[in-house]
């Protein structure tokens, strides 16, 4: 297990460097950079322009610029924001952090109900519970992931019990708890929004592979057993059908980021996804390729956490 | 004394997906005493299986009870509500199924199923529970039940996992076993071994028994009385002596399914230039495992030499994992040998180009996954001739005509998906697809085992017909080793990838001396039972 995992991690530091640098040399070949739009600017002289490229490197051939990145890489800054000036990773951290606030909560949160109520969906299938959810996350389906956000925020506008947007209010120096109950205040709207959008997915997986497993003839024999219906449900149809959920707990993970990417941008929440936005319009190079190569560790992680937990799980792929 | 159960007027309804209404059981009148073992035998789709899932309430959501009782301790089973059905499930009324691989969960260690069986009946702590299971393991014959119990489904053979199934459904005493079918998935040595294990397991815990079965030749020496099923409906019922004299035909046949291959048309024989000759074969396979990436070889087969003429037919008859179908892979050319030669008519048979290549053919075990279920009849068998580019559209329309009708099949129904047809006609149809290229050789991989006993006699008469009409060639491949002893013109027995027995026309079993032989010859004759044809 642990040469296995230290072999996935391999593969997986492979891929990121693969990524970056391919998104380095595409960047690079897109046409203009940062500092393209100064030269608009009457009021900044072409020698100085000429001086901060000279600054940043950038007249230098690319393998040089390659070269010196990668340096920065190694020493954990990943290059420098020509926006802000400052080191990407300086810059990328807190946001990091802002975006994980929002998709971790909505992660579990989304879990934990689609499960129940897949199984339930899966139990009475074709009953009106069934039918309820059915009806119910075709509809959010159908609704895109953005007027999901938009929606939420019209209910934060009019009723005005939630926050608008932001992260927290300006009076906050009350007291760590204070300031804690106002950013959860403040995630409450983002978060709900990420989880309707994800719900639908997860909970029809969840049915459809319950119904699966419900219809097999051991779940049949676990019946004529007379075993208890709880125990029946959750120890020995949801185990059995626990693996392509696994699969797809692992790809949610990824896929939630990327809705949260929009959510935040909505909602103006101080997450990865307005510095995103900016970035890739003012083409701040390094902090792009910086926020690409984390949404590729999400996946990859996500990728990993799954096989893992397959391997905990299932006793078939553990003996292979 | 009063019957244990009593099923009086039981009537069941399928409702299919078009509305149609199907009649899966009609009046069903059966009793069962405390301790006897009742037989219901039947063909697939005779409705013997809804009858064992309908004790229990256990049938599936479209099933319609519209009328009956089923009556047990002064309750009806059909009307007790579910937590009184729950108690009952298990502790009183127990079952065990046709596929252990299929009844038991994929995920949980068997010994953890055996518990929960356990304490959803009894109240008992862990340890207690733990050694209730040690204790059962060990009644249906594993000698280290610990070593079982930690195990996972996969990691047991069928015949051990039948026996798990077996206790975690006596593991409460039940007074009443439904078995449905326990034995069909298994080779005949383990059929035989299990069968043995009930019939102790009768004595030692009192058991009545519903044993559902299409085999007659097994419930002779095990069943206390025979019912026969068909249609829904019970046609008959008592001890086999009153069976055989009754007169209907329909019961006659399945009591003594051999009667239906005449041994006359067995008797053929051609002499001359064999037309498949094998030379020394063998065959390894390199195995690693995906995490340590651990290298090891299983040897498949090993210095098979074997002769096979036009017209006559071969036998290969072995255990699961004998490498009898390795063998079978090696002749039709999906596997390449590691050394050895395979002639066809003189030719070895790796320089066959796509033409000639069909002249070898393969009949598979189970119909419903080599046929494709989104082709029609027509498609799946003017398939090949559209491969081979034969003929006109109009002409490729006769020539399946022409096949389903040798093969027993309605020539109407041509237009129908493969889906649709029943388990026996599905055989018939893969039959006829292979036939229509006009092979020489036909290689047939355990392709009967999957069918009714009856059934199974039905297709190798027909088999038999067409043989003497095309001068065919059959390479059997059978776990029965009386069964084969019916028809085939030699027998050849495999143990371990190689061949270590030869019965000809000229030397019979008694001579035989290997002991792989002799347990399968003994496990044949338990399962046909003495008294009855198929063992003659």
């Amino acid at each position: 297990m642990t040469r296995y995992l230290i072999r996935r991690l391999g593969h997986a530091l492979l891929l990121l460097w693969g990524v970056a640098t391919l998104l380095f040399i595409l960047l690079q070949a897109a046409p203009g950079e940062f500092f393209t739009e100064m030269k608009l600017n009457p009021q900044i002289s072409a020698e100085t322009i000429a001086g901060l490229r000279t600054q940043y490197g950038l007249d230098q051939p690319l393998p040089v610029r390659y070269i010196r990145w990668m340096g920065s890489v190694a020493k954990g800054e990943f290059g420098y924001s020509f926006a802000y000036n400052i080191p990407v990773a300086t810059l990328l951290w807190p946001r990091i952090r802002n975006t994980l606030m929002l998709t971790v909560p909505a992660l579990i949160i989304s879990w934990f109900l689609a499960v129940p109520l897949g199984v339930l969906a899966a139990s009475r299938k074709g009953k009106w519970p069934d039918r309820v959810f059915s009806a119910g996350t075709s509809t959010l389906l159908a609704l895109p992931d953005l007027l999901i956000a938009l929606l939420f925020l019209l209910l934060a506008l009019r009723s005005g019990i939630f926050p608008v947007g932001g992260m927290s209010s300006t009076a906050q120096e009350e007291g760590w708890w204070k300031s804690a109950l106002d950013t959860i205040w403040h995630m409450a709207l983002p978060v709900a929004a990420l989880v309707v959008g994800s719900l639908p997915i997860l909970l029809r997986h969840v049915r459809a592979s319950m119904v699966e497993v419900l219809n097999s003839s051991y779940m049949r024999a676990a019946q004529g057993h007379g075993l208890f219906r709880n125990s029946l449900l959750y120890r020995y149809a949801l185990r059995a059908a626990a693996n392509p959920l696994i699969s797809l707990f692992g790809l949610s993970l990824a896929g939630l980021l990327s809705v949260s990417l929009l959510v935040e941008v909505v909602m103006s929440w101080p997450g990865l996804g307005p510095l995103l936005i900016e970035a890739i319009l003012s083409r701040d190079l390094f902090v792009v390729i910086a926020a690409v190569v984390f949404s590729t560790i999400f996946l990859v992680v996500g990728n990993l956490l799954a096989d893992v937990l397959l391997y905990t799980f299932d006793p078939r792929i553990r003996m292979q | 004394m009063e019957p244990l159960i009593q099923i009086s007027d039981l009537t069941v309804d399928y409702i299919a997906e078009g509305g149609d209404v199907i009649h899966a059981l009609r009046n069903v009148e059966l009793q069962i005493n405390g301790r006897e073992t009742v037989g219901l035998l039947g063909e697939s789709g005779s409705g013997k299986s809804s009858l064992g899932l309908a004790l229990l309430r256990l049938l599936p959501g479209n099933a319609h009870v519209t009328s009956g009782k089923i009556e047990y301790r002064q309750q009806d089973l059909l009307r007790v509500d579910q937590k009184e059905l729950r108690k009952i499930r298990g502790a009183d009324i127990s079952l065990v199924f046709q596929e252990p691989a299929l009844a038991l969960n994929p995920v949980l260690q068997v010994g953890l199923q055996i518990v929960d069986v356990l304490r959803a009946h009894c109240k008992m702590d862990k340890s207690q529970a733990a050694s209730e299971t040690n204790a059962i393991l060990r009644q249906v014959g594993f000698a280290e039940p610990e070593r079982i119990a930690r195990a996972y489904p996969h990691q047991l053979s069928g015949g051990q996992r039948q026996r798990v199934a077996i206790a975690q459904a006596l593991v409460c005493r039940p007074g009443l076993l439904i078995a449905d079918e326990p034995l069909s998935s298994l080779d005949t040595v383990t059929q035989a071994e299990i069968l043995e294990l009930l019939r102790q397991l009768k004595q030692e815990l009192n058991l009545a028994m519903l044993f559902i079965t299409h085999n007659a030749g097994l419930l002779a020496s095990f069943a206390d009385r025979i019912a026969v099923m068909r249609h829904g409906q019970i046609l008959t019922c008592g001890i086999l002596e009153e069976l055989r004299r009754t007169p209907d035909s329909y019961v006659q046949e399945i009591i003594s399914p051999a009667k239906i291959i005449p041994p006359a048309m067995t008797a053929t024989h051609s002499n001359g230039k064999p037309l498949l000759q094998i030379r020394n074969l063998s065959k390894r396979f390199q195995q690693h495992q995906i995490l340590t990436r651990k290298k090891f070889t299983i040897q498949a087969i090993e210095g098979i030499d074997l002769t096979l003429h036009a017209g006559t037919t071969v036998a290969l008859v072995g255990r699961s994992g004998s490498g009898k179908s390795t063998l079978a892979r090696c002749c039709a050319g999906f596997e390449v040998p590691d050394s050895g030669e395979i002639f066809l008519e003189g030719g070895p048979i790796q320089k066959l180009s796509r033409q000639t290549r069909q002249q070898v053919q393969m009949l598979f075990q189970d119909a419903s996954t080599s046929l494709n279920p989104r082709f029609t009849a027509e498609q799946l068998i003017s398939e090949p001739l559209e491969i081979m580019a034969w003929g006109t559209k109009l002409e490729r329309r006769e020539r399946v005509v022409k096949s389903l009708q040798e093969v027993g099949l309605d020539p109407q129904t041509s237009d129908r998906l493969s889906g649709e047809f029943s388990g026996g006609q599905r055989q018939r149809l893969a039959l006829a697809r292979a036939l229509v290229v006009e092979p020489k050789l036909l290689i047939l991989d355990e392709a009967l085992s999957g069918l009714d006993i009856p059934l199974q006699a039905t297709m190798v008469r027909l088999l038999l017909e067409l043989q003497l009409q095309r001068n065919l060639a059959y390479l059997y491949i059978s776990h029965d080793l009386s069964f084969v002893s019916l028809f085939a013109q030699s027998i050849l027995v495999m143990h371990e990838g190689r061949i270590v027995e030869r019965i000809g026309p000229g030397n019979n079993f008694q001579g035989s001396s290997h002991p792989a032989t002799q347990a399968l010859l003994l496990a044949s004759r338990s399962l046909h039972a003495p008294g009855l044809p198929l063992s003659q």
